[in-house]
């Protein structure tokens, strides 16, 4: 199976001095196509910072992250548009849904399609709102939709490029039990039907059981957890 | 998809709202530009409407809209002698003030050189010229006269027969054109009393003098009734007009100039006159007030596109963070720009033709202010989403992340 995303050695820093927060210790993760992984730890373990490392937004100190096995960062300076890789490639999911305010649930969708160049947006977009059971609310804008709605319409336009990786960060914090579990399955179906790596941040212990792999961030290092998978 | 398209449609009612306020203030920025210009225009029609190409006034005035100006009557007979004159009009100006049908009018009265004027020089948009000497009148609309009605002046009815727009003074004062005799009737309007006053008292004159005792009929010719007392003698005029041969201009003017009793200017340095003389402060003061109009607009924009771009920073965001072209985003702000500065002058421009021509004041909206109003105020607009596109580029679209 191809890795999605590798990190290797991957070390971040914030601050200098006393003041120095080490936020990334030497982590090194690989994704696998097709994984759906959680990734725990205390607030401050530096799940944050993983996440906007491997999505390129903010880049690590040093280290290498590879993607789809091209190396792409290597100590903080890109070798490939950022920008176009995460246009394509890849897909985020946000604790609150974040969609954008002014553009309905299928406009959501499709204005990503477009950012990823695809011609076929529309129906793209309907299609994937369609297996995300939220078709019959397409034309609704973000505020009319229940906190539920809005998280599968946030993972329809995650999917909607097709990306080999998707991050979620903190994606059920808002939501029952019910919809969080309902969500995380989701994720499952999707790293399981559409071959994406799929990584989510989690401080519910209640859907473990739905991830391929867990991790453990505490003090910027990442170990595999002690809590059950499936 | 078309993001700024898109952003105006979910929230319809305060983009419109916002393109309305700004459309009043465009809409008050262009009413100032039109009152300047229709300030400088008025100041000059109606030197520019009598079509002379010299003018003759009293010696050492700026008459006869500047400051009076008093001529003798001579003065016409004396120019048309002049080689290269190829005719010579004597012309009165004076402001009148009168009630009529229970409103004050403030009428400007200017005198035609009957018979060779009639007002064909003036733009009529309805009625006719004059065609008799005494008892008509040509009007501009703004005095609420209507053709075939009668205005007392001086106890005689004096009949609007035709009908001319914009002719009004530097002051705003709509004008009246009527024969120069008829201008001087209304100036120099004595009562029968003054009159019959003035012959008692040549008579009394004539009566403790020699020379009226010696030719008794010296007082009777006081009493005659066609006779003129020199007290009461033909009334001056405010200005002789000339037509010279085109390129005999600079010669007659030459002549002219060495008579004692005028001043001449051509009909360049007359309008030269009425901009720097009558209306030059109240053309810097509008100039002054436009100006900072202008800048109030544009830092009100300037406000408004910010505070647009402020409120979407986190859709911005998450949309830069989805990998969005910096191109679509900064037409996201720019589009939203332009839209509302031709919503905005839409708004400013149906302001204008709906409430201008209610305005006191004539507002001229000339082909420059229609040309470059709409021209400046997308530069406007421009220029003052210029923060909002600086904050679009600031945006970190790592901040999408932390909720």
């Amino acid at each position: 199976m191809t890795d999605a995303v590798r990190a290797v050695n991957l070390s971040k820093t914030y601050g200098a001095g006393a003041a120095a927060v080490v936020a990334l210790d030497k982590v090194d993760l690989t994704l696998p196509q097709g994984t759906v992984a959680a990734l725990l730890g205390p607030s401050g373990s530096g799940k944050s910072t993983l996440i906007k490392a491997l999505g390129f937004v903010s880049p690590g100190d040093t280290g290498e992250v590879f993607f789809e096995g091209r190396l792409v960062v290597k100590d903080g300076r890109p070798l490939a548009d950022l920008a176009q890789l995460r246009r394509r490639h890849l897909g985020f999911v946000f604790q609150k849904a974040n969609l954008t305010s002014f553009l309905t649930a299928r406009e959501n969708v499709e204005i990503a399609c477009e950012f990823g160049g695809k011609t076929d947006g529309r129906r793209r977009a309907r299609e994937l709102l369609d297996y995300l059971e939220v078709a019959h609310r397409e034309h609704a804008y973000p505020e009319m939709l229940s906190g539920g709605e809005q998280q599968r319409v946030a993972i329809a336009r995650a999917l909607a490029n097709e990306p080999s990786l998707i991050l979620a960060d903190e994606p059920t914090a808002a939501l029952d039990s019910v919809r969080s579990r309902s969500v995380m399955e989701l994720f499952r179906k999707v790293a399981h039907d559409r071959g994406a790596a799929v990584l989510v941040v989690t401080h519910d212990h209640r859907a473990l059981d739905v991830f391929d792999v867990l991790y453990e961030m505490e003090d910027g290092r990442i170990r595999p957890s002690a809590h059950r998978s499936v | 998809m078309n993001l700024a398209l898109r952003d105006v449609r979910r929230h319809i009612a305060r983009f419109v709202g916002t393109a309305a306020g700004l459309g009043l203030l465009l809409s008050v920025v262009v009413a100032m530009q039109g009152i300047y210009a229709g300030m400088v225009d008025d100041a000059t029609i109606l030197t520019r409407a009598m079509r002379a190409d010299l003018w003759l006034v009293q010696r050492d005035t700026v008459g006869p809209f500047a400051e009076a100006s008093r001529l003798d009557p001579s003065v016409e007979a004396r120019a048309s002698a002049v080689p290269g004159v190829r005719r010579a009009r004597p012309y009165n100006y004076q402001l009148i003030q009168r009630e009529h049908r229970g409103a004050v009018l403030r009428i400007a009265l200017v005198g035609l050189g009957w018979p060779d004027d009639p007002g064909h020089t003036l733009p009529l948009v309805r009625g006719r010229h004059l065609a008799q000497p005494h008892g008509e009148m040509i009007v501009d609309a703004s005095l609420g006269l209507g053709l075939g009605e009668s205005l007392v002046l001086a106890g005689e009815p004096y009949r609007v027969v035709g009908l001319t727009r914009n002719a009004l003074t530097s002051g705003g004062d709509s004008v009246a054109f009527m024969t120069v005799g008829d201008t001087q009737l209304v100036a120099f309007d004595q009562s029968a009393e003054a009159t019959l006053l003035e012959r008692q008292r040549v008579v009394e004159r004539l009566r403790r003098t020699d020379l009226g005792r010696g030719q008794p009929a010296l007082e009777d010719l006081a009493r005659d009734p066609r006779w003129r007392a020199p007290a009461l003698a033909s009334p001056p005029l405010a200005a002789v007009l000339i037509d010279a041969d085109p390129h005999r201009i600079a010669e007659v003017q030459a002549t002219v100039r060495r008579w004692g009793d005028v001043t001449v200017y051509t009909q360049g340095e007359e309008e030269t006159l009425l901009l720097s003389g009558v209306v030059q402060r109240a053309r810097m003061q509008i100039g002054l007030f436009t100006v900072i109009l202008t800048l109030t607009a544009a830092i009100i924009v300037m406000m408004i596109m910010y505070n647009l771009t402020l409120e979407k920073t986190h859709d911005i965001a998450v949309l830069k963070l989805m990998g969005a072209p910096r191109g679509r985003l900064l037409g996201l702000v720019l589009q939203q720009a332009w839209l509302l500065g031709v919503l905005g002058y839409a708004v400013a421009y149906a302001i204008g033709e709906l409430l201008f021509p209610m305005f006191p004041r004539r507002v001229l909206i000339t082909t420059a202010i229609s040309v470059i109003a709409p021209i400046a105020t997308l530069g406007i607009v421009t220029l003052a989403s210029v923060v909002g596109l600086s904050h679009v580029m600031r945006i970190d679209p790592a901040s999408a992340l932390e909720g």
